[in-house]
């Protein structure tokens, strides 16, 4: 089926949103929803026009243990930090979707313990679910050498990808537009060398493009794995 | 209730708490939760109706707003659309999981259009219909509903409100099942047109904020 089709995603967003889609179907449209952009787009459409209906509910207070339960919850966490807006679309999924905790896509990172002979980093990009129909979940890992010089991306399982699309590996800094770190493989391992590119990085992502990589320079599909870079 | 006609308006009020809230800012959290958990706690409570589960998904929820706060994107979405949205889904959710005996009566439909069976319920709680009717006059949409037939109303009442599957939808309103997909089908997109008028409305009164 050609989810890019507008009639199609209207017609499966407003059964998403509507609460029909149910079962099997519904788990895959939120499945498919992190790759398609127009699906997205649908989605948040038929939330404007629906959610305000819902304004004649008559509103009922929750006792209030549960803001206590809700409040020791989050006592410890501090939300992650503001992000630049692809990354925003992709957090906002996240949250309409309601069923990663950030906290799961946070990522282990794997740090070695930091001595004179700068050690090599190894960083796990987790998945963020956004593995659609175009690719199947899984993790990379990729180690950064002590210098920051260079690194090796490698997926925990090969990933399958449609012949049309390339996985591009990014530099996320703490702060402005992602940096590319160009194509990587999805069944072996890629070595990466980009003198000081990593200088800066807070975290590593790899997004979903066509092949040959970002006609933008940025992240244009979206962003299938990330992890955080503790150095 | 107050006139509900104002959702722009209470979500400008909760964009700001939730910005806040995003860099970390519990008392703004804390102010969100309180403004907008009653609403959330209610769209909870008509989907799943056990008031345990309602109150788990409801934790569930804000923490996990807690979380996502940083990534809310007020161009995309105004919060209170956003915050119902993800209540809505964590209730439906929970339904694969816990509904494995709905409450469903087959109803023979009546051919008076006007006749509101499925509003009988157990409880003192509005039926759907009801609440789409009200929905439509606080949202001066009632025009919209007047290009729906009785049982397109009925059925996409029923899924949107309380919940129900497709299937529950047809059980319950004792029709078949394509004829109730086709209902809630042509229900949404006639509803589509009036409702997207609605929402340009209310973009270009929150064009002046």
């Amino acid at each position: 089926m050609d989810y890019s089709r507008a009639a199609l995603a209207d017609h499966l967003a407003a059964e998403y949103v509507s609460g029909s889609l149910r079962g099997p179907a519904r788990r895959r449209f939120e499945a498919l929803l992190p790759a398609h952009p127009r699906l997205r787009a649908a989605v948040r459409e038929w939330q404007s026009r629906l959610m305000p209906l819902t304004v004649s509910i008559e509103p009922r207070k929750p006792p209030a243990a549960v803001w206590k339960r809700i409040e020791a919850r989050i006592g410890g966490a501090t939300p992650p930090p503001a992000r630049t807006s692809w990354w925003s679309q992709l957090a906002l999924w996240r949250g309409v979707s309601a069923f990663a905790s950030i906290a799961a896509i946070g990522l282990a990172v794997l740090l070695s313990s930091p001595g004179p002979a700068q050690p090599p980093v190894v960083v796990v990009l987790s998945a963020t679910g956004a593995a659609g129909g175009a690719v199947v979940p899984a993790s990379f890992v990729a180690s950064i050498s002590g210098d920051g010089r260079a690194l090796v991306t490698r997926p925990l399982v090969n990933v399958s990808l449609q012949a049309d699309r390339a996985l591009e590996l990014w530099a996320l800094p703490g702060s402005g537009a992602p940096r590319s770190l160009g194509l990587i493989s999805a069944s072996g391992a890629t070595v990466v060398k980009k003198g000081k590119v990593l200088e800066g990085a807070t975290g590593l992502a790899v997004s979903l493009e066509p092949a040959g990589g970002s006609p933008t320079g940025a992240p244009t599909g979206p962003v299938l794995y990330v992890g955080k870079l503790q150095i | 209730m107050p006139p509900s006609s104002d959702w722009s308006e209470r979500s400008r009020d909760l964009s700001q708490l939730l910005a806040r809230a995003g860099s970390g800012d519990r008392a703004a959290f804390a102010a969100l939760y309180e403004r907008s958990s009653a609403h959330l706690f209610a769209v909870v409570l008509r989907i799943c109706r056990d008031r345990a589960q309602a109150e788990d998904i409801l934790q569930e929820v804000y923490v996990n707003v807690w979380r996502a706060a940083s990534g809310f994107d007020a161009a995309q979405s105004q919060p209170l659309t956003w915050l119902t949205s993800i209540a809505r889904n964590r209730a439906i959710d929970s339904l694969r999981r816990a509904r494995t005996q709905p409450q469903i009566r087959a109803n023979t439909f009546s051919d008076d259009e006007d006749s509101d069976v499925y509003d009988a319920t157990a409880d003192d709680n509005p039926g759907p219909l009801e609440l789409l009717s009200r929905a439509a006059d606080a949202r001066a949409l009632s025009h919209c509903m007047q290009d729906l037939s009785a049982p397109q109303r009925q059925s996409v009442a029923l899924a949107f409100y309380d919940g129900l599957s497709h299937a529950e939808v047809a059980e319950k309103m004792g029709e078949p099942l394509g004829t109730v997909k086709s209902w809630v089908r042509r229900a949404l997109m006639s509803l589509k047109a009036c409702l997207e008028r609605a929402s340009e409305r209310d973009s270009a009164i929150g064009k002046d904020a």
